[in-house]
């Protein structure tokens, strides 16, 4: 077996010059897939993507087949693509707009078809001025060479693409809240169930909400077809309940923080976080190994008991933790945990978009106590305090949460993950009334003492060699 | 004198409606005040009040959306925003020592526009180019691996 390494597929060829114009997009055989899309049917097409195991990269990594199943039957139907990544740690959207904004385009072009859509519409991030700007002047290359507009490449099939900025809200990328803010109003999310966005969406139509990772699998699922996306990235066996053990394909890893080479990593899933660091470069310096956080800030973090665990949806749910958007930071020997902490907390205090009080009021108010430990007013009890307010927003033990969107479990899971694994740096601070970054070995609770501990993963059904 | 789009600007309005269903015209809100911004720089209520007669709003649904979301200005702001990260990965790779710098060179805070009204300091909420970190957006433009003497390039740049 070979180590793991990358596998370009959708960043293949990204950095080539142009490669965001559809001269040279089609020059390395981009739209190849539209010439088989149109024989297919949308069941067909529903049992591609259901049977590739293909998984939604935005951060709940549902499986996209088991969605299309859902979509409603009213009309019209909305896709959207959700570009407004936000997730702190997470940056491949970004150069996907950037860079190759005809893979989102055509992978558009396949899901309206599946699905019976003839609007759709890209949400921006608002801050990804360049990314838009190419991904609108894609667009209009796309319509003026018949590729997009009233005869999709030739076929009877009309399908308009438009773009929407956003303006800076963090939970505008929930999808709900997402909608809300394409409606033209303030983006808080809705309540769900009974209804999502498949059933009552968009103007309250059915809406398919993709990430742009996701669909930019799909013109490389349709070209090289079911059993070759199969026999990527890792898939397990014997998985509990509520455990999805597909894993295929690859996944654009955004590696980050105190590695030698941040930066987008395309790896077949399957690889473990050590691996994965190792391939970024090794932590700089060759420093050791303090904290990781595995799937965006919202995901628990990883002590370094736990870096073996593979880096796919399936391992890291059963170290409960998440793969989330694939968002990696990593921290050495000299970060001090609980300042980390109240950085992540200030970013949510400020991010919670005030609709349930759980949440307005708990962030900030996680966010006080963290600040109050950093500045070495810390009071004996602390700690607990803050696990107890966080846990109130949303429970991490139990997976219940007292708001309406999953932004509560995202302030929590990395309030409380922190605070238990890390707790004995925390305390320091308290005993200590200053900040104190201790050695790893110190900072660091015991594994046993580990609510994520012992690890219980999957037995593994198929793995990539990473022999090429 | 009440605020009013350019010709042009009212053309591109016009196009923006055909994105939406016709009974969903409020959908336009957003890339409208993008368009209302650009022009006048922030929304102002003149503004609030010209976007909701064009949308058939209310211009308390105006105000609602404008003060949601942070990169629409509800007063005046200076010539330039620059916005600094200082989430997570920005803050490992040593932003707070950038963010000190800016300050002390511009002579405001966040949130504040130096006195000459040639820059408005932000701070901002993770950037989404965390390899670049440590980084921060100078109007369109990001700038990454950012150095104090980078940081003194930009700015010279700016005046």
């Amino acid at each position: 077996m070979g180590k793991p390494k990358e596998r370009r597929i959708l960043y293949e060829n990204i950095d080539a010059p142009d490669m965001h114009t559809l001269d040279v997009y089609r020059r390395h055989g981009g739209y190849a897939s539209l010439e088989k899309l149109f024989d297919l049917n949308a069941e067909q097409l529903l049992d591609i993507v259901r049977d590739s195991g293909l998984r939604g990269r935005g951060g709940a990594g549902v499986s996209a087949g088991f969605k299309w199943n859902l979509m409603g039957q009213g009309e019209p139907k909305y896709l959207i693509a959700n570009a407004d990544e936000s997730e702190p740690g997470t940056f491949s959207n970004r150069y996907i707009l950037q860079h190759k904004p005809h893979m989102l385009i055509e992978g558009m072009i396949i899901a309206a078809w599946s699905l019976g859509v003839h609007k759709a519409y890209v949400y921006v991030r608002g801050e990804f001025t360049l990314g838009k700007k190419r991904l609108d002047a894609a667009i209009q290359e796309a319509y003026e060479a018949g590729i997009l507009g009233e005869s999709v490449a030739g076929h009877d099939f009309a399908l308009d693409i438009y773009t929407h900025a956003g303006a800076g809200a963090y939970i505008c990328g929930e999808e709900t809240g997402l909608i809300e803010s394409l409606e033209g109003k303030r983006g808080q999310p809705r309540v769900k169930p009974p209804f999502f966005p498949a059933a009552i969406g968009v103007f309250m139509q059915p809406t398919m909400v993709h990430n742009v990772e996701t669909l930019s699998n799909l013109p490389y699922i349709i070209n090289n077809g079911t059993e070759w996306y199969q026999s990527l990235g890792a898939v397990y066996k014997d998985t509990p309940r509520g455990v999805d053990p597909m894993n295929t394909g690859t996944k654009l890893y955004c590696v980050s923080g105190h590695v030698e080479k941040p930066g987008v990593y395309e790896v077949e899933m399957g690889l473990t976080v050590r691996e994965l660091v190792e391939l970024a470069g090794g932590v700089r310096g060759g420093n050791e190994v303090k904290a990781v956080i595995p799937g965006g800030s919202s995901a628990p973090v990883l002590t370094p008991y736990e870096l073996d665990v593979p880096v796919d949806f399936t391992c890291l749910q059963m170290a409960k933790t998440m793969l989330g958007s694939g968002g990696i930071i990593v921290m050495d020997e000299t970060t001090c945990t609980v300042r980390a902490l109240e950085n992540l907390m200030d970013f949510y205090a400020h991010e919670s978009c005030g609709q349930c009080t759980p949440c307005r009021v708990g962030t900030p108010w996680t966010r006080d106590i963290v600040a109050r430990i950093e500045a070495g007013k810390g009071r004996p009890g602390d700690v607990d305090h803050l696990i107890e307010v966080a846990n109130n927003v949303a429970n991490i033990d139990t997976f219940t949460w007292n708001t309406i969107c999953v932004f509560g479990i995202a302030v929590s899971w990395p309030a409380v993950s922190f605070a238990r694994k890390f707790r004995p740096e925390f305390e320091a601070h308290i005993e200590q009334g200053k900040c104190v970054t201790l050695p790893v070995s110190e900072a660091v609770a015991p594994p046993e003492e580990n609510y994520a501990w012992p690890q219980e993963l999957p037995e593994v059904e198929r793995k990539p060699t990473w022999d090429y | 004198m009440a605020f009013e789009f350019t010709p042009e600007r009212l053309a591109q309005f016009h196009e923006l409606l055909t994105h939406y269903p016709e009974e969903h015209a409020r959908a336009a809100m957003l890339p409208t005040l993008h368009l209302a911004q650009e022009q006048n720089g922030y929304l102002s209520q003149d503004v609030q009040a010209y976007v909701a007669g064009l949308l058939g709003v209310s211009e308390a649904q105006v105000l609602d959306v404008v003060t949601f979301y942070p990169m629409f200005f509800d007063a005046p702001v200076g010539k330039h925003i620059v916005r600094v990260c200082k989430t997570l990965s920005c803050d490992l790779c040593g932003c707070r020592e950038i963010i000190e710098h800016i300050k002390e060179r511009l002579e405001v805070d966040f949130d504040e526009t130096t006195e000459d009204g040639s820059v408005t300091l932000l701070s901002s909420e993770c950037l989404a180019a965390c390899d670049q970190a440590p980084v921060m957006m100078i109007n369109d433009d990001l700038h990454g691996r950012l150095t104090l003497e980078r940081v003194d390039e930009l700015m010279d740049a700016l005046e």
